[in-house]
């Protein structure tokens, strides 16, 4: 899967390509806002990451524009170091669908690349989620594991269905805070890993085959593995994370 | 040269003022004389008229019984003998019924068909000379006609004094509107010294100097706005020196953490599993510095008011509700229950994360400081105030070792932690943002006594201040 990274700083630059690549990705790397728009406009791409600020003449958010204005409709990831809200939403009204705060962990990245594409597939409006033997019924707001009634709290529930709406991907922490309670500030404590352990005693606990995983430093993950998978993946995030020299 | 030094000069609003005071001083002058002038000549007319009158009909009673010859004889005799003078602009004369002069000091009458008894304006010859006379025409009971009045021409005779009067006015005004506006320059020049002397001495690096506030006029009080936005600016200036030591002092120490593990994994054997670990851990103490980092910037950035401009209408009452939902989990892991206290919404303008990062940081607080068994309570509520107006209240209040009055103040600057809680997990950094997030909402962070415990009140005006 092609990628483009617009990014001027040659570390970061690397630094995401390499963690692409590891995660199977085909990165290119420009190193100016001329080059990216050139490159954007003149190949496929799926997915087109772009630094907020490039020296010269057309910075992030122009590149963005021009994009838009031309028809792309590309999926957009900023990432800056200008980490202001005010900043967050002149970036997602310019057009980009996802802003990411530098300094990050490339497993960040890849979840918010694959929340991308995932935003518009299947499962998004659908009234009854099924992982493995967990069902959870939007309308009725009824939740089994096997033959078992699991009765949760109003947020509990979002949290889960959340996480169901997302089977498979990996949903960091600032994602489930957007998400589940619609806020964008960082909580400081670990509000949301006491929320996810308090579901797990609930969804897992009396169970042989754990569904929701932690994936160490980035978040969660809600899927069908073996207990000894998912330890593997969360492995490999996390050395994503840290290979990207 | 002089061209230069009045178009420079021209830039005063000394000269200015000079110009447009010595302007004003002359128009008013010019339209005070323009009246008093007209007044005057009112008055002398009316005056003249009614002497005319009254003289001319006590002159007509007093020689009803004598024949117009008589009389005439008579006013010839007043005239020559100069017992009335001929010099004041009295105008006589006596005529037969047919119009026949009989005596008097005007040549003649043309008027024998003029109306009786009215006071008329003609043209008559005296001495040779046409002037204008107001006359009155009065017959005399024994077929004579009396023509009696002054010169008009008399009154003409004030203009060339109210003229000189005007002048000398003007010149006097005109000297005193620019000894006022010199003397204004010079008082200007002497507050305004105050002001820029000040000023060049904090440019020079004094932020201490301030401009001395002397009096209660515009001058004072523009002093003293200066000294309160200097004292604000220094306390900025402060705050940022605060940090940075802070910042010198707390960063340090877990830079040093990570680079001691890093610089100690290096000097072992090779070993990636070791190497591995070592990373992890120090991209862990690494993400908690980019998180303090984030704090201080959302302070800084919550201090200085940029994000004005989002606002939007929130529900205090529906914050605090997620926030108890956001950390009820939290609260509950630590042994302390979390309570929402039931109310109202409380609606006002506001930034709606910042006030959830306050709330949060509140509440975190409360739960880390209240200690195992506590109860915590959040509760909004409307407190109508006084003079600021309305005011929406969140309290957080715990029933746990509260802070010490004195030391109340304290916990609100960044990185301050009391003794007891050192042991807490935390940066020292949660009330600081609180504070700023009132500040910058126009509201302000109370601390007060729970008795027993710790209770929080972030209070936000309802119209912000502008």
């Amino acid at each position: 899967m092609r990628c483009l990274v617009i990014e001027d700083e040659v570390d970061t630059s690397r630094y995401i390509c390499n963690g692409l690549r590891d995660a199977g990705y085909a990165p290119t790397a420009a190193l100016t806002g001329d080059d990216g728009l050139a490159q954007a406009l003149g190949g496929r791409w799926e997915v087109i990451i772009v630094d907020r600020m490039l020296p010269g003449s057309v910075n992030g958010l122009a590149v963005i524009r021009r994009l838009r204005e031309l028809g792309h409709t590309t999926p957009l990831i900023i990432v800056s170091a200008m980490t202001s809200t005010e900043e967050r939403v002149r970036g997602l009204q310019g057009g980009a669908d996802d802003y990411i705060s530098k300094p990050f962990a490339i497993a960040e990245l890849l979840a918010r690349i694959e929340a991308l594409w995932r935003r518009s597939g299947i499962g998004r409006h659908a009234l009854h989620l099924q992982v493995a033997d967990l069902t959870l019924d939007v309308g009725t707001m009824r939740v089994t594991r096997g033959e078992k009634v699991i009765t949760l709290q109003l947020r509990e529930f979002r949290l889960l269905e959340f996480l169901m709406r997302h089977e498979g991907q990996v949903v960091t922490r600032t994602m489930l805070l957007e998400g589940v309670w619609d806020y964008q500030f960082d909580p400081q404590t670990n509000v949301i890993d006491v929320q996810i352990s308090r579901l797990r005693t609930k969804i897992d606990k009396d169970f042989p085959r754990p569904l929701i995983h932690t994936v160490r430093g980035i978040g969660y993950r809600l899927a069908a593995l073996t207990p000894l998978q998912a330890d593997a993946t969360g492995r490999s995030a996390a050395t994503a994370a840290i290979a990207g020299e | 040269m002089l061209r230069a030094r009045l178009k420079r000069q021209g830039g005063s609003i000394a000269l200015r003022l000079i110009i447009t005071c010595a302007a004003l001083s002359l128009a008013s002058m010019l339209a005070a004389s323009a009246v008093f002038y007209l007044g005057l000549v009112h008055m002398i007319d009316a005056n003249t008229d009614e002497k005319i009158y009254s003289q001319s009909r006590r002159m007509a009673q007093r020689v009803a019984s004598r024949s117009p010859q008589q009389i005439a004889d008579e006013v010839k005799d007043a005239l020559v003998n100069g017992i009335d003078g001929d010099n004041d602009g009295e105008i006589y004369l006596v005529l037969d019924h047919d119009g026949h002069s009989l005596g008097g000091n005007i040549a003649g009458w043309a008027g024998v068909g003029a109306q009786r008894d009215t006071l008329i304006t003609r043209p008559v010859l005296r001495r040779g000379d046409t002037v204008r006379a107001r006359l009155m025409v009065r017959a005399l009971p024994q077929n004579g006609i009396l023509v009696y009045g002054y010169e008009a021409d008399e009154r003409d005779s004030i203009r060339p004094l109210m003229m000189h009067a005007l002048l000398q006015g003007t010149v006097i005004a005109l000297a005193l509107a620019v000894a006022g506006a010199l003397l204004f320059r010079r008082l200007v020049e002497r507050r305004i010294g105050d002001v820029r002397r000040a000023a060049a001495d904090i440019a020079a690096g004094d932020l201490r100097r301030r401009i001395a506030v002397t009096g209660d006029d515009e001058f004072g009080l523009l002093n003293r706005d200066i000294n309160r936005m200097l004292d604000r600016i220094e306390q900025l200036m402060d705050g940022i020196r605060n940090v940075s030591n802070a910042l010198a002092h707390d960063l340090r120490t877990p830079l040093m953490r990570v680079r001691g593990r890093l610089d100690e994994a290096l000097r072992r054997p090779p070993d990636a599993g070791l190497l591995a670990d070592t990373a992890a851990i120090a991209i862990r103490d690494i993400d908690e510095l980019i998180r303090l980092f984030e704090r201080l910037l959302q302070i800084a950035q919550a201090e200085s008011g940029v994000r004005a401009g989002m606002r939007d209408h929130v529900d205090l009452q529906k914050i605090a509700a997620d926030m108890v939902d956001m950390y009820d989990a939290a609260a509950e892991l630590q042994g302390v229950v979390l309570r929402l206290e039931d109310g109202a919404p409380v609606e006002l303008q506001a930034d709606r994360n910042l006030v959830a990062t306050a709330v949060a940081s509140l509440i975190d607080n409360a739960i880390k400081h209240a200690g195992r068994g506590a109860v915590v309570r959040v509760g909004s509520a409307i407190e109508s105030g006084g003079r600021e107006g309305d005011c929406a209240v969140i309290t957080v209040s715990d029933n746990g070792p509260g802070v010490p009055a004195d030391q109340r103040d304290k916990v609100i600057e960044r990185f301050y932690r009391l003794d007891q809680s050192r042991a807490v997990p935390g940066n020292g950094l949660g009330l600081s943002i609180v504070q700023a997030i009132a500040t910058s909402h126009g509201g302000e962070l109370r601390l007060g006594d729970a008795a027993p415990g710790l209770k929080a009140q972030l209070r936000l005006p309802r119209i912000p201040a502008v």
